[in-house]
């Protein structure tokens, strides 16, 4: 990301290897919203996404000197939080179902469209939960992260006609989930 | 499973223009990327910034401390064995299961039998089992409340037998086991309470 005024990532990188630790904050900041939502719709839970997020940042500084491409450290963080995520759904048991995968609760005060679009976000998340996590990666990647399908090809080490396919079985998934509510 | 038109997925793919699209399957493609809208308008979320920080800060752990906190936490670890394999595993484990299920508990001779006494004293301080098979003697084999339930037992290896018995609560209160296989009349006109041992190995 080149935000203008705001140092490039590859000299955030350098300052952070030549012994500025508190760059890494720039990073950080830089990336924790679009890394938060990822990991939210992955795991299901803004706590358990807060946690992987946390411990993918950890790696990452620890790992810093390993990032071969820093221009690219923005794919390269999606990298480890999806690995994170994948870490935290293989510890899940069957039973442990986040509460935040419980449909939203409806306010009284919410408009009627409020209502609805609640409605139609819990009838998504269940769809995407429903989902092989590799296919819900593959979907939030695109269509949430707005990643293109090289960059998911770099995330998540998969090839880009593998990626295709998943990304297409979600949306066929997701478009039943839709069909059969209205 | 394909149920969906490869024009709408080449449109969300940014490989054909909407207007490419026939008009008849745009609503398909718009209710999709309105579905993955909504899943990208997650609430703000609390920065992890300070947290990390405060982790990067703090010195990194030693190569000793991070293995036994590797040992310590629960790890997924899967075995790929050949079923002849998995099966000469089971076999192993059984019989050591056995081995280890023979040596939990007291070694028995083929003569021998368990006698367990229990007895509910709310109220006592002690308990005793006197009978035959220890000459009557009043403090030799205490009863535990160990739950603090006001239930008093005991396990013991006898000679296989019939044995009459009472318990003695608080050294001085000879009360009879009313819960016992046997009530037998003893020569002073009360009742004694009868276990019968059967021998564990025949």
């Amino acid at each position: 990301m080149d935000v203008r005024g705001a140092p490039p990532d590859a000299e955030v990188v350098a300052r952070v290897l030549g012994g500025d630790a508190e760059a890494f904050g720039i990073v950080i900041r830089r990336y924790e919203a679009g890394l938060q939502r990822f990991a939210t719709r992955m795991l299901g839970s803004r706590d358990a996404a807060a946690d992987a997020v946390a411990e993918g940042f950890v790696r990452a500084y620890r790992h810093l000197a390993s990032c071969r491409e820093p221009t690219r450290i923005r794919t390269w963080l999606y990298r480890i939080v999806t690995n994170r995520c994948k870490s935290h759904l293989a510890r899940r048991s069957v039973a442990d179902v986040p509460l935040d995968d419980a449909p939203p609760v409806a306010d009284p005060s919410d408009s009627a469209a409020a209502l609805e679009r609640a409605e139609q976000l819990a009838l998504v998340n269940r769809a995407l939960t429903a989902l092989s996590p590799d296919k819900r990666e593959a979907f939030v990647l695109k269509h949430v992260e707005g990643l293109s399908y090289e960059e998911m090809a770099a995330v998540t080490g998969e090839r880009i006609p593998t990626l295709k396919m998943r990304v297409h079985r979600a949306r066929e998934a997701l478009l039943k989930a839709l069909e059969a509510y209205a | 499973m394909n149920t969906i038109d490869p024009r709408i997925h080449q449109a969300l793919d940014g490989d054909l223009p909407l207007e490419g699209v026939p008009a008849e399957l745009r609503p398909v493609v718009r209710r999709i990327a309105a579905a993955a809208d909504l899943l990208a308008a997650v609430g703000p979320a609390v920065s992890l910034e300070s947290r990390v920080m405060a982790e990067i800060r703090r010195p990194a752990p030693s190569r000793s401390r991070r293995l036994t906190r590797w040992l310590a936490s629960p790890h997924a670890i899967t075995f790929r064995i050949r079923p002849a394999w998995s099966l000469a595993l089971a076999t192993a484990a059984a019989v050591l299961m056995l081995f280890v299920a023979r040596g939990g508990g007291p070694e028995l001779s083929e003569h021998e039998g368990l006698a367990q006494f229990v007895g509910r004293f709310p109220d006592a301080q002690s308990v005793h089992v006197v009978g035959s098979f220890n000459d009557w003697r009043p403090r030799s084999l205490p009863l535990e409340d160990q739950n603090h339930d006001g239930v008093w037992r005991t396990t013991v290896v006898l000679p296989a037998g019939i044995y009459e018995y009472m318990f003695v609560v608080d050294g001085e209160r000879w009360v009879t086991d009313h819960l016992a296989e046997r009530l037998v009349a003893d020569e002073f006109g009360r009742e004694n309470s009868v276990v019968i041992v059967r021998p564990v190995r025949r």
